[in-house]
């Protein structure tokens, strides 16, 4: 996935794009702000966070012009939190919008959420020759069905599209957070345990590894 | 304007010339004038003296008497030069030239102040704006390298976030109402994005979260009802008391829907209680546990106010604080629209 950062502050650029290739995203960036839109054109991205505030054309502007051009998706960046600053880029087509100073972790799920709704994920997900239907929050594998709490099917879907990527604890629950499960820290922990045992119920045995102090990992 | 008054008041002018009509008198005697002219010359002198004093009276009454009552009545009493018209008398013309004076230098000393002031919270705005550029790079860099010591910065980061917040709504609610529209919003999802937003706080201080019955359309402006919550919500857990849970809940009512933010804190004393919307007010809870500014709910109560929902605290001190805000849920804004 190609994202591309649009952004003038360099420093936050940076940090920006540090934080996106360890969620394994392919970054670009834009250091010229003088054709930004042949730039994005040239570049192709999947997505794009734009910054309001940017050098010679602003981030309205270029998003009005971006989109009789392109739907690519974009999510708009600012320090401004002014409603008529919503108002516009969501008229002019943003599909998102974060204010700074954001949460990285809720940045990440914002972009996570809408790559998947552009990429079309459906509801039902193909896992190691288990089905697992994300909406009903069952899996069926070698004709045994499971059915999973709304919290176990959280955590199951966050990692299977992170599939083979270290998930921190706190993604998890920012995401549970995100779906209005305010879980605790044990919790969670009992959640994980349990989605183990249930998984392993039906033979798929070991598929979340603990790697200390990182995360989890679907394999 | 009142008559015995004024006449006192002319009281060296009516001396004088009852002096001179004294020394007339003595003069008409010691000529030995006939007493018919003494009377005819005494009845005229009293007649005109008090028909000066009365068209004195009653043309300058006209002109103080308006002053006055319009001082009165006006509330902003310093517009009352606009609603009288020159008098036609010298002393008044004098007065009311001067004021005219006063007012402008007035008038141009408090714009002075009031561009001042504008310019002031223009320059906090954007420098907010500034500000929170490093902040952002500040947490990305924290999130790039995280262990256990970057997790508590960044909780600290938060706060300075939530601060800065704090003086931008403080200069928004003061100024004319510009920046905030009103708009079909979702309850759960403004409670929510508080929520998540306060995430590591709320588990950093084991606060068990208890959120039922919020999925509602309200009328208000997202980002200031979503400031509002993340203040009240900030207090709960700044007086949290053991044990602690919030529950957050909606009640539907005909006419509008009320959010309900409980706490099981350390609550309000009931001699603070009629007083925490005031500006600056601290009470004993500000002083005694937490460094207060009071200006929190203050803040809260002029947004509340401005978007036209009704707030209100009700606590017992070592029990529990409830916050109730109710929001307009009618469609009289699409009906405008």
């Amino acid at each position: 996935m190609k994202i591309l950062i649009i952004e003038d502050d360099k420093s936050v650029r940076d940090d920006m794009m540090e934080l996106l290739r360890n969620a394994s995203y392919e970054v670009f960036i834009i250091e010229e702000f003088n054709n930004v839109l042949d730039q994005i054109i040239n570049i192709n991205p999947d997505l794009v966070l734009l910054d309001i505030n940017i050098p010679n054309m602003n981030g309205e502007m270029v998003l009005e012009k971006l989109r009789k051009i392109s739907s690519v998706p974009v999510i708009m960046v600012t320090s401004k939190n002014t409603i008529s600053d919503e108002v516009l880029s969501m008229g002019y087509g943003a599909d998102d919008y974060v204010t700074k100073p954001y949460n990285p972790t809720i940045l990440l799920l914002r972009i996570n959420s809408i790559l998947r709704r552009i990429n079309n994920v459906s509801e039902i997900v193909k896992y190691k020759d288990a089905i697992v239907n994300i909406k009903k929050g069952t899996i069926n594998y070698c004709n045994k069905e499971i059915i999973l709490t709304k919290n176990e099917m959280i955590i199951l879907g966050f990692m299977l599209s992170h599939k083979g990527v270290i998930v921190t604890r706190d993604e998890l629950m920012t995401d549970l957070w995100d779906n209005n499960e305010y879980i605790n820290d044990n919790a969670l922990t009992v959640n994980i345990s349990r989605l183990r045992s249930k998984l392993e119920s039906i033979g798929l045995q070991d598929v979340i590894e603990t790697r200390k102090g990182q995360g989890y990992i679907l394999l | 304007m009142k008559f015995l008054s004024f006449v006192k008041s002319k009281c060296l002018f009516l001396s004088i010339s009852f002096f001179m009509y004294f020394v007339v008198l003595l003069l008409l005697f010691a000529f030995k004038v006939d007493i018919s002219l003494i009377i005819a010359f005494t009845v005229l002198f009293i007649s005109v003296n008090i028909i000066n004093l009365l068209i004195e009276y009653f043309s300058k009454r006209k002109f103080y008497n308006q002053l006055i009552n319009n001082v009165d009545k006006l509330d902003k009493s310093y517009l009352v030069l606009e609603t009288l018209k020159e008098p036609n008398f010298y002393e008044g013309k004098l007065l009311y030239n001067s004021l005219y004076e006063i007012n402008k230098s007035m008038n141009e000393n408090v714009m002075e102040f009031s561009r001042q002031v504008s310019d002031f919270k223009n320059y906090i705005e954007m420098w907010i704006h500034e500000v929170k550029i490093p902040l952002a790079s500040c947490m990305l860099k924290l999130h790039n390298n995280r262990d256990k010591l970057n997790e508590n910065m960044m909780l600290q980061l938060n706060r300075i976030d939530d601060y800065l917040e704090q003086v931008l709504y403080y200069v928004r609610s003061e100024n004319a109402s510009k920046d905030y529209f009103i708009s079909k919003v979702n309850l759960e999802k403004c409670v929510n994005s508080v929520l998540v937003k306060n995430k590591d706080y709320l588990l950093d201080m084991d606060i068990i979260l208890d959120v039922r019955n919020v999925d509602f359309e309200v009328y208000t402006d997202a980002k200031w009802f979503m400031f509002i919550i993340n203040q009240i919500l900030n207090n709960s857990i700044k007086y949290k008391g053991k044990n602690s849970i919030i529950k957050i809940y909606a009640i539907r009512n005909p006419s509008n829907v009320v959010l309900i933010i409980e706490d099981n804190g350390i609550g309000i004393s009931s001699a603070d209680l009629p007083r925490v919307f005031e500006k600056s007010f601290t009470g004993s809870n500000g002083r005694d546990n937490v460094k207060s500014t009071g200006m929190g709910l203050f803040i809260v109560k002029n947004l509340c106010d401005k978007l036209g929902h009704n707030i209100e605290i009700k606590s017992v001190q070592g029990e529990y604080t409830r916050v109730e805000i109710s929001l307009s849920d009618n469609n009289f804004y699409d009906e405008v629209r």
